[in-house]
């Protein structure tokens, strides 16, 4: 792959082999908290089952390092303007930060949040053992670098920013039962996957295929699920726009068909809805985050624990999974900023990434995917592992206007195409002035 | 209220009717009220069965996680201080304008009484952004000050009209025969037009203690972690990962309740409030 | 009265001044900041100065005409459903009997609700998987509908919303007009053989003209100051059907970040907001009018 190449002349490569710096083991390890003992962090965190199982894991940590933690947990859409509003003072309330991965280059625009670099070259900060080779490349990369190729993808002025911390990728999850009594198979292409949709509805009279809808970022996240592997974008190199093409409107018009085959009321569902009708068996196939895996089998919220399969993503033209997800940042205007590296560097260690899967949480290492106790505990990483090959870095465009766009622009114009408002075609033409003058606000495009 | 005579000879037929028509009209009133406490006593697979409206084996798990989790106690603690000294600036500074504006004249009366009329109808959607960039500027924000006083600065010039009605009402001779006794003006105010205003003092009370408590997006962007509300907390509750139906529905029901209990003690008062100034009676 | 020249500021000045630093202020601010660009998470001193390009760029931009045009949609419909209702209930509930007091207090009950109780309480009553209203459709054998996920059903759904917390206000102001009407008056025209509905019609509404006039305004204020509880039920979705103008400021600010601009529509709407009071105070005003005796 060349994108290792990249890697290579990459400023982080340095970081990357940070395992092997010359350091004498133990006598780091000791001191490396003990100038922190009794500082209290303050992280600002969302609600979300892996920081629901980082939760489970923050008592040891202080056991461990005499840190104390405090967490403020928030709706994510809530949680971006409490960080905005925190981060934009001279001295703000949060440590340590959670991120989408969408909002990476916006904050390191508007300078809020600090490289983590020079924390990886501290000999008194880092850890010898750490090996930032073995977080998964696609990660690492999608969620933590700015200022490579087009902003946001690897390259040589690429640093790094964040760390991964509950990042995922799309996985498709199916119903055995209801698959193994029609004699269906799961899809591996689009062509089957669109075979599948209407007849399921009409043989097992539930939804086919769940999906988000809601307007806003949520239904623009259902129909990039598609555009990638259908080999469509968003902008292309030179950030002319591209989504309005035929690829962007196969798109819709498929996903129109995944509304008219699914569970009712799509075009109002958020992630929740989407996971829960599938939970309460309303629907025979999911594709989006990996997340589910660990809900699947909760018989607190699921019906159909024991009844799931899962797949890759199916192919298109190509094969494009989702990469996305939550990192992990450390705001300029932060009170302790060195114990709050410690901290992220604890919890994204080997040691701590199998334990907060144990806990309900993802994995974010190989080396917890390869682990042979965690695959007999959760068998489907199998799938996991075959998915990650395909993690599409340049999934959506992560600029710093992308909030903007995504939420304003394309999350209205895609809902008025679910909800039959505007032909696919219609409804993305519609969107060409607006999102041009953005784009031309943000120096991207003449005017 | 009158006794209608001509409507007192046909009285038995059509009084069933409108017993039927109140029950239903309070149903259609109350029945989402109910889904909500129905709501709060069910366990997260009873949420997602409509079969289970109303009967279903109800669990108190939510209240708990509810009341033991999440620094509820806090919240509280801040909604109460929040709502408590609001209302009671708002109504001891509200009386005061109130009565200044309907027994005195001064030069800039007018003025006064335009601009507090304009700023009644402000949207809170408008103050949003000035106020979160004003507070942050003065060290107000994230402070449950910079919130009380916004709560009054909104809600005074209501409360200052409300009240305004309610003076006209009283006869001016008690104030006048005060002076003669040799009271202040400031005196006379507390001794003899406060306690007289009583029933409009109610009235304004429940429509300001409304709004400081129920309020969220406003207090979404001006407190912190230390400083939130009980309804901030509640949106809290709708995440990008669903909402929790149970536990946010009984957060709902703890938040209505002290209004509700306020109604329902004094709802004479707040009709009496709500229909002043519009309504000669 | 005779009073010393101060002795009126002594009632009015600490009423005036936390108006002025809480309220005032910050409209005047919002004002002055629609003449910025400035980015939420930036400092104040990287605001731009950008005259009124952001006042035209309001002006032209068709969502905030959308949005615009949705409110008073929204106000208009919930409105006169809520004024017909209350005047048609009040009508004939009219007659006091027995617990109606009781009947009274239940029906300010919504009136108290938080709004964020109100906009969760709806949003799950019309849920399209287990929600009540299809659950209570479906015994009528009507198919489920996506309540949320339809442009028309949704805006439906924030108007059903509204109405139910809402009528009763109506209800209770026409009902104390009601009370306030002569009742010799009344009788005089139905000895002179007036038709029940003539008599609603030529008589009982006349009188109270007053009283629906400010009913309405204070209702359409209202209306056009809505953002809690569509921020809760559909947050403007599906598409931007539910989009009332302060939730198109509320989202051009702190999802947009663009706290100018957003200032520059607030703008908008104290304009149509200001034409309403005006309207307000020439039905009713308090100070020339002193009618509340």
């Amino acid at each position: 792959m060349k994108r290792r190449d990249v890697l290579k002349t990459a400023g982080i490569a340095g970081i990357l082999t940070a395992g092997q710096f010359p350091l004498i083991k133990g006598v780091f390890a000791q001191d490396r908290y003990g100038k922190y003992r009794g500082t209290t962090l303050v992280l600002s965190i969302p609600a979300h089952s892996q920081y629901d199982a980082m939760t489970k894991l923050i008592p040891e940590f202080t056991a461990e390092t005499g840190i104390k933690v405090e967490l403020d947990k928030l709706a994510i859409p809530r949680m971006k303007d409490k960080q905005l509003l925190e981060m934009a003072k001279p001295q703000g309330d949060y440590d340590l930060a959670s991120y989408v991965v969408m909002w990476k280059s916006e904050y390191v625009k508007k300078n809020l949040i600090v490289e983590l670099e020079p924390y990886f070259k501290n000999p008194a900060l880092a850890d010898p053992n750490y090996d930032m080779g073995d977080i998964v490349k696609g990660y690492l990369e999608n969620l933590g670098l700015v200022g490579g190729r087009k902003g946001y993808l690897p390259g040589p002025n690429a640093k790094l920013y964040g760390l991964p911390y509950g990042a995922e990728t799309s996985v498709l999850a199916y119903r055995k039962d209801i698959f193994e009594k029609h004699g269906l198979k799961p899809p591996t292409d689009y062509t089957e996957f669109q075979k599948l949709l209407a007849p399921i509805k009409a043989k097992e009279g539930i939804g086919a295929l769940t999906s988000r809808g809601q307007a806003g970022h949520q239904c623009v996240h259902a129909w990039l699920l598609h555009l990638n592997p259908l080999g469509g974008e968003v902008f292309d190199e030179n950030w002319n726009l591209t989504f309005n093409k035929q690829q962007g409107i196969d798109a819709l018009t498929f996903l129109k068909e995944v509304v008219d085959t699914g569970p009712v009321g799509i075009p109002a569902f958020g992630q929740g809805e989407m996971n829960n009708t599938f939970l309460q068996g309303q629907a025979a196939m999911y594709l989006d985050s990996t997340l589910i895996m660990g809900i699947v089998n909760d018989t607190s919220k699921s019906k159909i624990a024991g009844k799931v399969g899962y797949a890759l993503h199916p192919k298109g033209v190509k094969h494009a999974s989702q990469s996305g997800g939550l990192g992990l940042c450390i705001p300029r205007n932060a009170k302790n900023k060195e114990a709050a590296f410690l901290m992220m560097q604890w919890l994204t260690s080997k040691a701590q990434d199998i334990k907060v899967v144990q806990a309900g949480g993802g994995p974010t290492r190989m080396s917890t995917i390869n682990n042979a106790d965690i695959l007999k505990q959760f068998p489907d990483f199998a799938v996991l592992k075959d998915a990650l090959k395909y993690v599409d870095p340049d999934w959506r465009p992560i600029i710093a206007e992308w909030d903007e766009i995504n939420i304003q622009a394309l999350g209205v114009g895609v809902s008025e195409a679910l909800t039959g408002k505007k032909t696919p075609k219609q409804a993305l033409d519609d969107l060409v002035p607006k999102i041009t003058g953005i784009m031309q606000k943000g120096g991207y495009l003449k005017a | 209220m009158n006794a209608k005579p001509t409507q007192k000879a046909s009285k038995t037929a059509p009084q069933v009717y409108q017993y039927f028509a109140l029950t239903l009209l309070a149903l259609f009133c109350v029945g989402p009220i109910l889904v909500m406490l129905a709501t709060s006593f069910k366990t997260q697979a009873q949420t997602f069965n409509v079969g289970l409206s109303f009967f279903f084996a109800p669990t108190l798990e939510n209240y708990r996680d509810v009341l033991q989790g999440n620094n509820f106690s806090r919240y509280l603690i801040n909604s109460l201080i929040v709502g408590v000294v609001a209302t009671v600036i708002t109504l001891v500074l509200g009386t005061m304008a109130a009565y200044g504006l309907a027994r005195f004249t001064f030069p800039a009366r007018k003025t006064f009484a335009y601009t507090s009329l304009l700023l009644r109808t402000v949207p809170l959607a408008v103050l949003a952004v000035p106020v979160f960039m004003l507070w942050n500027a003065t060290g107000l924000v994230n402070s449950l000050g910079g919130l009380i006083l916004l709560y009054v600065a909104v809600n005074l010039p209501f409360t200052l009209w409300l009240l305004y009605g309610f003076v006209l009402q009283l006869p001016i001779e008690l104030e006048e025969s005060a002076a003669i006794d040799g009271c202040g003006p400031v005196e006379t105010f507390f001794r003899i037009v406060v306690p007289l205003l009583r029933p409009g003092l109610a009235a304004a009370a429940i429509f300001t203690f409304r709004i400081a408590w129920n309020e969220f997006i406003l207090a979404l962007v001006l407190t912190d972690r230390s400083t939130r509300t009980l309804p901030v907390a509640a949106s809290l509750f709708i995440t990008d990962m669903g909402v929790d139906w149970g536990k946010v529905m009984a957060l709902a029901s703890l938040i209505a309740l002290p209004p509700l209990i306020v109604t329902l003690l004094a709802a004479k008062q707040f009709i009496a409030g709500l229909t002043a100034g519009a309504v000669k009676s | 009265m005779r009073h010393a020249r101060s002795t009126p500021w002594i009632f009015i000045a600490p009423a005036a001044l936390l108006m002025a630093a809480g309220c005032l202020l910050p409209v005047l601010a919002a004002v002055r900041l629609g003449f910025f660009d400035w980015s939420m998470g930036t400092p104040w001193s990287e605001a731009k100065w950008v005259g009124i390009s952001a006042f035209v760029d309001a002006i032209k931009d068709p969502a905030v005409w959308r949005s615009l045009w949705t409110t008073l949609k929204f106000a208009f419909v919930s409105v006169s459903i809520e004024m017909v209702l209350g005047i048609v209930l009040a009508l004939v509930l009219e007659r006091s009997v027995r617990g109606t007091t009781f009947f009274r207090t239940l029906f300010v009950l919504p009136m108290m609700i938080a709004p964020i109780a109100v906009g969760l309480t709806w949003r799950y009553l019309f849920d399209s998987q287990f929600g009540l209203v299809n659950a209570v459709l479906g015994a009528f054998s009507i198919a489920p509908k996506g309540w949320l996920a339809d442009e028309t059903l949704a805006f439906a759904a924030i108007i059903i919303s509204d109405i139910w917390q809402w009528t009763p206000f109506v209800f209770i102001m026409v009902m104390a007009g009601l009370a306030g009407v002569d009742s010799s008056v009344v009788e005089a025209a139905r000895i002179d053989g007036a038709s029940t509905r003539q008599i609603i019609t030529k008589v009982k509404l006349p009188m109270i003209a007053h009283v629906l006039a400010i009913t309405l305004v204070m209702r359409l204020i209202d209306a056009f100051r809505v953002l809690e509880v569509i921020y809760i039920l559909t947050f403007g979705g599906p598409g931007d059907s539910t989009e009332v103008l302060s939730l198109h400021i509320y989202k051009t600010a702190f999802i947009g970040q663009k706290l100018g601009a957003a200032s520059a529509i607030s703008v908008l709407l104290l304009i149509v907001v200001a034409g309403l009071s005006y309207m307000a105070l020439r039905l009713s005003n308090p100070l020339r009018d002193p009618v509340a005796r």
